[in-house]
């Protein structure tokens, strides 16, 4: 975000704020945010096309997990090369558990990484406009406004559009 | 102190916020008193062990042909425990299962500290503990055979990635819930609270990858659960001991797993309900759910036990069918029967739609089931070794004051971790109850009808 000075709306549920978002979006108002104490499949929608990156990480860990596991599996037992029961050196069928619980494994892990890279997260500075109630009981529209006259409109669209409340917040120098 | 909702006033994300938040305020003399309880048995639990490490493995009961029992017993049944936090945590997210929000954190926390406990025993087990990494096949200068073929070895990368999923899963449900917490505290919870919720805030964009991130984990998770426990009983199938040898085990130990871990479930929160006053959150909408799983695995359980014994008589093969003589009949057959009275037979009282939201009677019932299947488990491990191909060698396993009291510390130590986490973490997912909180207000509408 830009603008030098943040209009916060608040909002006691999620329709409201994403036919909010929406209203912004038509009046091609691109610098905001949401705040929500609960996923929403309405404020997603509002903001986003398209799906969250996070599931390319997730198969390109679990093909990593697999491709890890042919290796170890593969790998150690020709690097000892005994014959045992009269069994293959090598018994793709026995080593398939291993495959499919290291898939599992980097997949597991990569959800999680390509969340925490995907959403910024750790994230270690305030974010401008947050406030304590996005986490519990109300839902938050942020807007970056760049002159009076824009914030202005932007606060007339928020409550238009059924803000409870509508504050103004000075954005933090990151 | 006086719960959050009454019969005029509908739940709100206020009312869910301070009610969980409740729960983690200080513990008072009672509570710091049940975990110096805990503690104090696992204090004895480790000392016998430390004992045991000295002297060896002669402590213990463990003789020819019986060389796995309760240590074994108890790794197959924690692990089973498990199962449950899974299954109502993915699975039932997975199919958007109501009923499941306001206990399925429990039912996480449970499995994590449940895998926690299981991987002590292949350890305590051990003559050697300190060799414990041997188990790990890589290569190496040691002249010991990395086997993939070994079902040991399965079972070490099975649980070892269900330990780690299980965490990530709890992990990531938590987040919200923390960043909640954070808010909300003062001091050094609040210190705490902001390293555990990595700066969440709850932005659209965060929101997003979360969503997308916990449902991927939840189908991973899903094969998870049902892989892990067909591997635990592959442990014994894969040998060619009679009572072990059969196809029937991976199924049959997924379902015992799920009839356990759910039974295991309604034995921590129907007290946890009673003692924080959690009733306006759980409801007996969600225990009645619960006791319908514990009924419908009770009834897959009872037709494994048919099946197993009949395909016995079938195969027409004497040894096999000398070793179920014995498990039914043998000196130790009363521990047969009171597995079928405790697994089969008394769930069966979960038909009566009263007695599955009587909460002492359901409480007993949950008793009786953690009872029965961790016999069940001593039943096959035991019971099966004790009578193998060698009639000459057949000896019953008597166990230890060692053995008695690890397995007693093994249930102060998960009841310890449980009751630390229930304290300091939110132990009810606020997040998700807020997400059906239509759900929650209607289930509460419906009970206090029918109360009154």
């Amino acid at each position: 975000m830009n603008g030098d000075i943040m209009v916060i709306g608040s909002f006691a549920d999620d329709g409201h704020a994403a036919h909010a978002i929406e209203h912004l979006k038509e009046e091609h108002v691109e610098n905001l945010r949401a705040f929500a104490p609960i996923p929403s499949e309405k404020i997603e929608e509002a903001l986003y096309h398209g799906k969250s990156h996070v599931r390319g990480w997730v198969l390109t860990g679990g093909i990593c997990g697999v491709i890890t596991a042919f290796l170890l599996t593969v790998g150690t037992s020709l690097e000892w090369g005994l014959i045992a029961g009269g069994k293959p050196i090598v018994s793709f069928p026995t080593y398939f558990v291993i495959f499919f619980e290291l898939m599992i494994l980097g997949g597991a892990t990569s959800s999680v990484l390509g969340f925490m890279v995907n959403a910024g997260m750790p994230v270690l500075d305030p974010i401008t406009g947050y406030s304590d109630r996005f986490s519990s009981d109300r839902f938050g529209v942020v807007v970056s406004c760049a002159t009076e006259s824009d914030c202005a409109k932007v606060e007339a669209m928020l409550k238009q559009d059924g803000a409870e409340e509508v504050t103004r917040e000075t954005e933090q120098a990151a | 102190m006086a719960a959050a909702f009454d019969q005029t006033v509908e739940p709100t994300y206020q009312s869910i916020d301070r009610e969980v938040l409740r729960l983690m305020e200080p513990g008072g003399l009672a509570y710091w008193a049940w975990i110096c309880l805990c503690a104090f048995f696992v204090c004895i639990a480790a000392a016998l062990w430390t004992n045991q490490i000295y002297s060896g493995l002669g402590v213990t009961g463990l003789t020819q042909p019986t060389m796995w029992a309760i240590y074994i017993t108890n790794f197959v049944f924690w692990v089973g425990i498990a199962h449950s936090g899974t299954l109502i945590s993915a699975i039932l997210f997975l199919f958007r299962t109501r009923w499941r929000t306001a206990v399925y954190r429990v039912a996480e926390t449970m499995t994590l500290f449940a895998v926690a406990t299981a991987g002590l025993f292949p350890i305590i087990h051990l003559g050697r503990p300190w060799f414990f990494y041997w188990l790990i096949p890589y290569p190496n200068e040691r002249y010991l055979q990395p086997d993939f073929r070994s079902p040991l070895d399965w079972d070490l990368f099975a649980i070892s990635t269900y330990l780690t999923t299980s965490a990530l899963f709890l992990f990531m449900g938590l987040i919200p819930d923390v960043a909640n917490a954070r808010d909300a505290a003062k001091g050094w919870r609040k210190i705490f609270y902001s390293l555990v919720s990595i700066g969440w805030r709850g932005t659209d964009r965060q929101w997003r990858h979360f969503s997308m991130a916990y449902l991927l984990l939840a189908g991973l998770a899903t094969p998870l659960v049902i892989s892990v426990h067909s591997v635990v009983s592959w442990d014994f199938a894969m040998s060619t001991l009679p009572g072990w040898h059969s196809t029937i085990f991976a199924p049959y130990f997924v379902a015992g797993a799920i009839f356990s871990g759910v039974a295991m479930v309604l034995t921590l929160l129907i007290p946890m309900r009673r003692i924080l006053k959690l009733n306006d959150l759980i409801t007996p909408w969600h225990i009645d759910n619960l006791a319908k799983v514990i009924l419908l695995t009770s009834l897959v359980v009872t037709y494994s036990y048919i099946v197993e014994s009949w395909a016995t008589w079938y195969s027409g093969d004497p040894i096999e069918q000398m070793t179920f003589h014995m498990r039914y009949f043998g000196p130790q057959g009363w521990l047969f029967w009171m597995m079928v009275t405790c697994n089969c037979v008394i769930p069966l009282l979960l038909f009566s739609p009263r007695i599955r939201v009587n909460t002492v009677i359901l409480f007993i019932i949950t008793l009786f089931i953690n009872v029965g299947m961790w016999l069940e488990r001593f039943v096959i491990i035991e019971g099966s070794l004790a009578t193998n191909f060698e009639p000459s060698q057949w000896r019953f396993y008597h166990p230890s004051v060692t053995e008695i009291f690890v397995t007693i510390g093994s249930f102060a130590w998960f009841l310890m971790l449980f009751s630390l986490f229930a304290r300091f973490m939110p132990i009810v997912s606020m997040t998700e109850l807020k997400e059906g909180i239509t759900w929650l207000r209607q289930a509460l509408r419906n009970n206090y009808s029918r109360a009154s």
